[in-house]
């Protein structure tokens, strides 16, 4: 047998654990290691991965690594986790099966690629995304294992939603145990780059940090004026720009990897338009981080960020530009300088959220942990006859108490909409909501 | 509420992608005539639509393809680079000598020109024949390697037939160790396959996980895999 042969429509296999016998039904997708088939198991639809012969060979610990996935079971409903080890009678080679991978889900990188491939995605929705991919690692990196190979290959999105899956766990190890591969171009921690260590829990929190990077800005960290000088990028080049100097581009204190007037300009007007706490993030990671793996931020500073960022967001009002507004300090525009005209505010806890009436105030974004399902508690609306005034009205099941300066105390019924007024504050489930600036003053 | 203005679109990745540039250098020489140049043709129709797809797994990466083409004398087929989503592949005739160091001579300058454009990744350089240089295979060579992006290059031959200059298409590829050999090509399907691999491989390196240190050993373990020649028929 040729050691790349695939498996023909109806080849039947045996699955591990149930000893259960299921049918290849099509390929799916082929990559390096093995090939992908649509399988069917006792009439449900699954994913069966096959590893081509030659590579069992070279990855000798693939299938303990793939039992002890098994055994433990998927950290969360985000990853295509490996659910049984398959066999076929009398074939060498062995696979997995997994769930499928929804049709109208498209690779991370779709969202870096020229147009027409690009997916354009609201600086909301990329905020969103970074929190589910930060949650998704947090729960794989809680029960002790390390992914090893964080890139856009193995993440898929869902542009309508900015819903995650994870994908090519076949990758994933216990944290500590000997790894099979070092990662990918680009997303490699500097010390794996410069081969001093194999990947682990704190590679995976570098690799994480420059998705995130690339989903907000659409560009690699580490790529500044240094890359823009070289011509040609060989690997020796490589090794010095992701390895033994890295710089951040926007490093604070060391400018020779600044960003170049005219070519990284549109990464300036998105620094500009980030929230302090985020940009704290990045350069605590690329700073810090980049030579001091212990001080690398974790996963749930980053989703908490990031989901106070995801309702933070606003257009600048002279000319549209995505902002991420903040308490305190005069605003200014990212992209055009000038004043946004920052749109009404609420108020919880520490934490801004924008108001904006076509986006409904769901239950996480008072709670800032993702809630599955989330529901609506609030929307913001406009008084059908002034539109600058707005109202806030309760959507969930339990009656507020809002106090508006110099009033008494009033209950807001469910279904019941308050005016919002600067200062007001409102007493709610989810926690206390103060109202900052909704614009026109009471009569 | 009042309208709003549109959300600016600034595309930063697709403003500076790096170049890599894939430059193809084949023997259109008289022995190649008949199934030989059929195949070479058929090999780079089916394998364009191939590297667009390994290209589309690196957005950072601007692919841009060459194509020389050599007999008696040596001249460009494709002499602009082109974008990979616009190649068209125009099928190639034989006849004629072996011009392959006039060949690698314009290459070199080709890449010298190449080099005072954007930002690139070390070029990926195919060079398929299938005889012996019939001009002055030691001056091209020494021109091509002047150039500091030849050096850079990933170079990679592919042997046609079992009469080939196995010595040059080696110097060519001045592999260190010898760690990438030429491909043979004994028949059709051999040579669509070394073609397909010979481009992809290459870009397919720059966006897919590695245990190897660099492109060439990367490509060297791959290439391990391609598979021993099927039998058929021999060329
Ligand atoms: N669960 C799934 N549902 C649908 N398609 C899948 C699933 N898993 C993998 N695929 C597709 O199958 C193909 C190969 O899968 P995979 O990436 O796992 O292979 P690989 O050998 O690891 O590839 P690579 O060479 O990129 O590492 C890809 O096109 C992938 O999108
Ligand atoms: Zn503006």
């Amino acid at each position: 047998m040729s050691t790349n042969a695939e498996l023909s429509p109806g080849t039947q296999f045996v699955s591990s654990k149930a000893t259960r016998t299921g049918v290849v039904r099509s390929v799916l997708g082929a990559g390096g290691q093995g090939t992908v088939y649509a399988v069917d198991l006792e009439g449900a639809t699954f994913a069966l991965k096959w590893y081509h012969e030659h590579y069992i060979d070279i990855d000798t610990g693939l299938r303990d690594r793939l039992a002890n996935a098994v055994e433990r079971g998927a950290p969360d409903g985000r990853f295509l986790w490996p659910l049984e080890l398959v066999t076929i009678p009398g074939n060498p080679s062995f696979g997995y099966i997994m769930p499928v991978r929804a049709g109208h889900y498209v690779g991370m990188r779709d969202l870096i690629a020229p147009p027409p491939k690009r997916v354009e995605l609201s600086l909301a929705d990329r905020a969103k995304l970074c929190a589910r991919i930060a949650d998704s690692f947090l729960q794989l990196h809680a029960r002790g294992f390390c992914y090893q190979d964080i890139n856009f290959g193995n993440i898929f999105l869902d542009p309508a939603t900015a819903d995650i899956l994870i994908c090519d766990n076949d990758n994933v190890n216990v944290d500590g145990a000997p790894a099979s591969i070092y990662g990918t171009r680009k997303f490699m921690a500097p010390e794996v780059v410069r081969r001093e260590v194999l990947p682990s829990t704190q590679t995976d929190l570098f690799s994480m940090a420059v998705m995130f990077f690339y989903v907000i800005f659409g560009w690699h960290p580490l790529d500044g004026q240094q890359e823009a000088n070289i011509k040609i990028l060989d690997t020796d080049a490589e090794n010095r720009l992701y390895g033994t100097q890295p710089v951040f581009i926007f490093d604070t204190v060391n400018n020779a990897n600044a960003p170049v007037a005219g070519l990284h300009d549109a990464l300036v007007y998105r620094w500009q338009s980030l929230n302090d706490e985020l940009r704290d993030l990045f350069l605590q990671s690329f700073m810090q981080g980049l030579f001091n793996p212990g001080k690398r931020v974790l996963e749930y500073e980053w989703r908490s960020a990031f989901l106070k960022m995801s309702s933070a967001v606003y257009q600048c009002g002279q000319c549209g530009y995505e902002n991420v507004a903040q308490s305190g300090g005069a605003a200014k525009c990212g992209y055009c300088g000038q004043d946004p005209a920052v749109p009404p505010l609420l108020k919880v806890d520490k934490n801004i959220l924008t108001l904006d009436v076509s986006r409904p105030i769901t239950s996480s974004m008072l709670s800032l942990m993702i809630e599955q399902p989330d529901p609506v508690v609030a929307t913001v609306e406009a008084h059908p006859q002034h539109a600058h005034v707005l109202g806030l009205r309760n959507q969930s099941a339990e009656t507020w108490r809002s106090e508006i300066p110099g009033y008494s105390a009033t209950p807001i019924a469910p279904g019941k909409t308050l005016r919002l007024l600067h200062g007001s504050r409102i007493e709610t489930a989810g926690g206390l909501l103060e109202v900052i600036n909704p614009g026109d003053t009471p009569a | 509420m009042s309208e709003r203005p549109p959300v600016p679109v600034i595309t930063p990745g697709a403003l500076a992608r790096r170049r890599l540039h894939v430059m193809f250098a084949l023997d259109c020489s008289g022995s190649m005539r008949g199934d030989r140049i059929a195949s070479l043709n058929y090999a780079m129709r089916s394998a364009l639509p191939e590297l667009l797809s390994v290209a589309e797994d690196n957005p950072e990466v601007q692919v841009m393809v060459q194509v020389m083409r050599f007999d008696t004398v040596a001249r460009w087929h494709i002499d602009e680079p082109t974008p990979i989503e616009e190649m068209e592949w125009i099928d190639l005739d034989a006849g004629g000598e072996t011009a392959m160091g006039s060949a690698l001579a314009q290459i070199g300058e080709a890449l010298d020109s190449a080099e005072a454009g954007p930002r690139q990744l070390p070029p990926v350089i195919v060079l398929a024949s299938d005889g012996y240089p019939t001009d002055d295979i030691d001056a091209g060579l020494e021109q091509f390697f002047s150039s500091a992006a030849a050096t850079a290059a990933t170079r990679i031959a592919i042997a046609i037939g079992s009469n080939t200059d196995l010595d040059t298409l080696e110097r060519f590829m001045n592999s260190p160790e010898a760690r990438l050999k030429p491909l043979r090509a004994n028949n059709a399907p051999d040579l669509v396959k070394s073609i397909k691999w010979a481009t992809t491989a290459p870009v397919k390196a720059t966006s897919s996980p590695t245990n190897a240190p660099d492109v060439a050993s990367q490509l060297a373990l791959n290439a391990e895999q391609l598979e021993a020649p099927s039998s058929e028929v021999v060329w």
